[in-house]
């Protein structure tokens, strides 16, 4: 008895102490593997490290899409080696930059559209523009919007992984049907009309799970700001060239939302769910609608009930009198791609490359789209009938729409910080729009 | 090989010791003095810092939502004080009581929740608070209280005392046994001669538990002051800090600004002034405890 436990502390104290040597030893351990792959035969193993959103339960088909190209190039590639961790989004979101803090990213990562311009300025990812150039094939097919979405300073930071739009609303018009709703609403007076409507007959007309404090933010504000403020100012925004927060456009986006709040036309626990109990609320029939993007549509296919399923379309937000947005417009882009870590060489970075290319190639566009999500590729070739009905609707209305900035995937995590808070204080009337339009400026002015 | 229980040379009780302080400077004093340094630089992450003396502090001193998030710690650091510590003590006295029947049953069911993770004590109070499937408000309605029904972790008036409960809840257990442990060492033959002076029940804890129990109480309410200040993990589970910032407490809003807007200078600022703050509530409840030890 004694023995065993002298036995365990003696282990535990040789961890220890070995764990607190490990920070010193692990810069030379990684230099010498480097310098082993970069002169060694090709039949020696090559190890990435990879990080990223693509969790094995996810439901969402572009994941679905992404694991299966991670499966297919570890078999078709033995010799290298992947050691992967996949995390929640929001966790993701927090590490990937606590690891560009440490200048310890991994040698292929997902990069949010607002972190290209941090990352890329302090020379933490390999630009990808030289690259893309050797291999035509591969450039080419990326829908040229989503490139520029990752062009920082002239310089290409990541292959964009996806094509998002972020503000859709799934409706369902069984229940619209039966309080005698037979349009969805195009004006913005018929919409507050129909929430009123659906409000008195006992319904959630708009569910909602701000939680997480950026569905609010990407999936309404971002369209419902486009609509009163129209794209140019969201330009001047972003390249600091005179349009400030505080315009008339943008407090009246953000009154609108409180308006909708205002009206009752949220769940009152908006602020204490998720988005994934937004659409449970949904799938028991006691919501009408709710906002989120299109990745939504493949959840909602293997979650929901066959019914709700089956009585499930979608729309865009209707037009605002004078707005100075286009109608025709939904919020959407890349919003995240594949980047290169900036210190790999040899064949490490080949290795890296082709991974990254077959992420991001055709044939994955193809699965993603069998999987009812899109890709940042076109298709070519995929087997339509495996696709939800749902999806094709999607396709066809994004087919004519134009997109529109999703704030959180273009301005900085400052302003995004201060914007997804305040929005959790304007739901619940804590605060005025004009008072969240002032914190907002504030923060986009000393940041 | 035949020497036998001689004093250690001071090289073996060093190379004991080294591990341990190892690990310590390892992740507590590295990290604080790093944090030292990082609070004199304005830097977002990656290798590009900017030297700026002490503009983080001075800002730090003018920002409000630093001290609003001071002022939730201090609510919830009150709160704990009262109902941890004085929760604790009640049911303390009362287990020693001799008409108690499976008292280390009761002692186990009370210390439970102490070693369940922030995490899960997060969830299980977040389900127990849901609007629509929650316990709470599911007992609310069967006993006809509709008007006391809330959302309880989405009206920012309340939100902090919701997310107080389960704190206090939590962190019973762990004073109960300290308390416990501490009434045990006091002797019985204190209680017996007062019992024959004619002292009851709660004259005896009034005037003997408590005063033989000071030093102990003391200890419990730094604890309670030091863990309630760095408080987080439970309010970034069920809360996250909101609605808006209002359950935002210091380390909440040190996290949020360092990695959610990516200040990480500024954010190693909030946190020494965390530290600063929290020391300095110490040395006073210290400085209040030890001034009561004069009387009789």
């Amino acid at each position: 008895m004694k023995k065993a436990t002298m036995l365990m502390l003696g282990s535990l104290l040789a961890m220890t102490t070995l764990a607190g040597c490990g920070s010193g030893g692990g810069q030379s351990a990684s230099q010498s593997s480097s310098a082993d792959s970069a002169q060694g035969s090709s039949n020696q193993t090559i190890k990435l490290t990879m990080e990223d959103r693509l969790l094995e339960t996810s439901t969402d088909g572009s994941v679905i899409a992404h694991r299966k190209m991670i499966d297919e190039f570890k078999k078709e590639h033995p010799n290298v080696e992947i050691s992967e961790e996949s995390l929640q989004d929001a966790t993701y979101k927090t590490k990937i930059k606590t690891l560009a803090a440490g200048n310890d990213l991994p040698d292929v990562f997902e990069l949010l559209g607002s972190d290209a311009q941090m990352f890329a300025e302090n020379k933490l990812i390999m630009p990808l523009d030289d690259i893309l150039n050797q291999d035509p094939d591969w450039k080419k097919g990326f829908i040229p919007s989503t490139l520029n979405d990752f062009t920082v300073n002239g310089q290409l930071t990541g292959a964009p992984m996806q094509m998002l739009s972020t503000s859709l609303i799934f409706y369902n018009k069984a229940i619209f049907d039966k309080v005698g709703i037979t349009k969805f609403p195009s004006t913005w007076n018929e919409f507050i009309a129909a929430i009123n409507t659906l409000k008195e007959k006992g319904y959630i007309p708009i569910a909602l799970g701000n939680k997480d404090k950026w569905v609010a933010e990407s999936c309404i504000l971002s369209e419902l700001g486009d609509r009163f403020t129209g794209t140019d100012w969201f330009n001047s925004i972003k390249n600091h060239q005179g349009a400030k927060f505080t315009d008339k456009p943008f407090v009246d986006a953000l009154a609108a939302l409180q308006q909708l709040s205002k009206i009752g036309a949220f769940n009152t626990d908006v602020n204490s769910i998720d988005n994934n109990q937004q659409r449970t609320l949904y799938y028991n029939g006691k919501a009408a609608m709710f906002f989120e993007g299109d990745w939504a549509i493949s959840s909602l296919n293997s979650e929901a009930p066959q019914e709700i399923k089956d009585n499930t379309h979608l729309a865009i937000l209707p037009t605002v009198e004078g707005g100075a947005g286009k109608a025709n417009v939904v919020s959407g882009g890349a919003a995240w791609a594949f980047a290169i870590n900036a210190n790999l060489k040899g064949d490490k970075l080949k290795a890296a490359i082709d991974l990254v290319k077959k992420l991001t190639g055709v044939e994955e566009a193809n699965v993603a789209a069998e999987n009812n999500a899109v890709a940042a590729t076109v298709p070519t070739n995929y087997d339509k009938s495996k696709v939800a009905p749902l999806f094709n609707e999607y396709l066809e209305m994004f087919q004519k729409l134009q997109l529109s900035p999703i704030y959180d995937a273009q301005l900085s995590p400052a302003v995004i910080e201060t914007m997804n808070n305040g929005l959790q204080d304007l739901l619940i009337q804590g605060k005025t729009p004009e008072q969240l339009a002032k914190e907002i400026q504030d923060t986009y002015e000393g940041a | 090989m035949g020497k036998k229980l001689s004093t250690p040379r001071l090289t073996t009780i060093y190379s004991f010791l080294l591990p341990g302080i190892l690990v310590y400077a390892f992740i507590v004093f590295i990290p604080l003095l790093l944090s030292i340094y990082f609070s004199f630089y304005k830097w977002n992450g990656g290798l590009s810092k900017d030297f700026i003396g002490f503009h983080n502090y001075s800002q730090l001193i003018r920002d409000a939502k630093f001290w609003f998030s001071f002022r939730n710690n201090m609510i919830i650091t009150v709160l704990s004080i009262v109902g941890q510590l004085g929760i604790a003590f009640v049911l303390a006295v009362i287990l020693q009581a001799k008409w108690v029947r499976l008292r280390e049953f009761h002692r186990t069911v009370l210390f439970l929740p102490v070693v369940l993770p922030a995490v899960v004590v997060g969830f299980i109070w977040n389900l127990i608070y849901s609007q629509n499937y929650g316990i709470l408000n599911g007992v609310l309605k069967g006993l006809h209280l509709q008007s006391w029904i809330h959302p309880w972790l989405d009206d920012p008036k309340i939100v902090i005392y919701s997310v107080t409960i389960p704190i206090i809840w939590q962190w019973i257990g762990l004073y109960l046994i300290i308390f416990m442990a501490s009434l045990q060492s006091i002797p019985s033959e204190v209680y017996e001669s007062a019992e024959m002076d004619g002292a009851t029940g709660v004259k005896k804890v009034w005037f003997i538990t408590l005063p033989m129990m000071r030093d102990t109480l003391g200890v419990a309410v730094m604890l309670c002051i030091s863990g309630n200040m760095k408080i987080f993990d439970n309010i970034f589970v069920m809360t996250g800090g909101g609605p808006g910032i209002s359950s935002t407490v210091m380390a909440q809003y040190a996290y949020n600004t360092s990695f959610g807007q990516f200040k990480l200078g500024y954010g190693s600022a909030i946190s020494i002034g965390m530290i600063i703050i929290s020391l300095g509530l110490i040395l006073l409840s210290r400085r209040l405890m030890g001034g009561r030890s004069v009387e009789p």
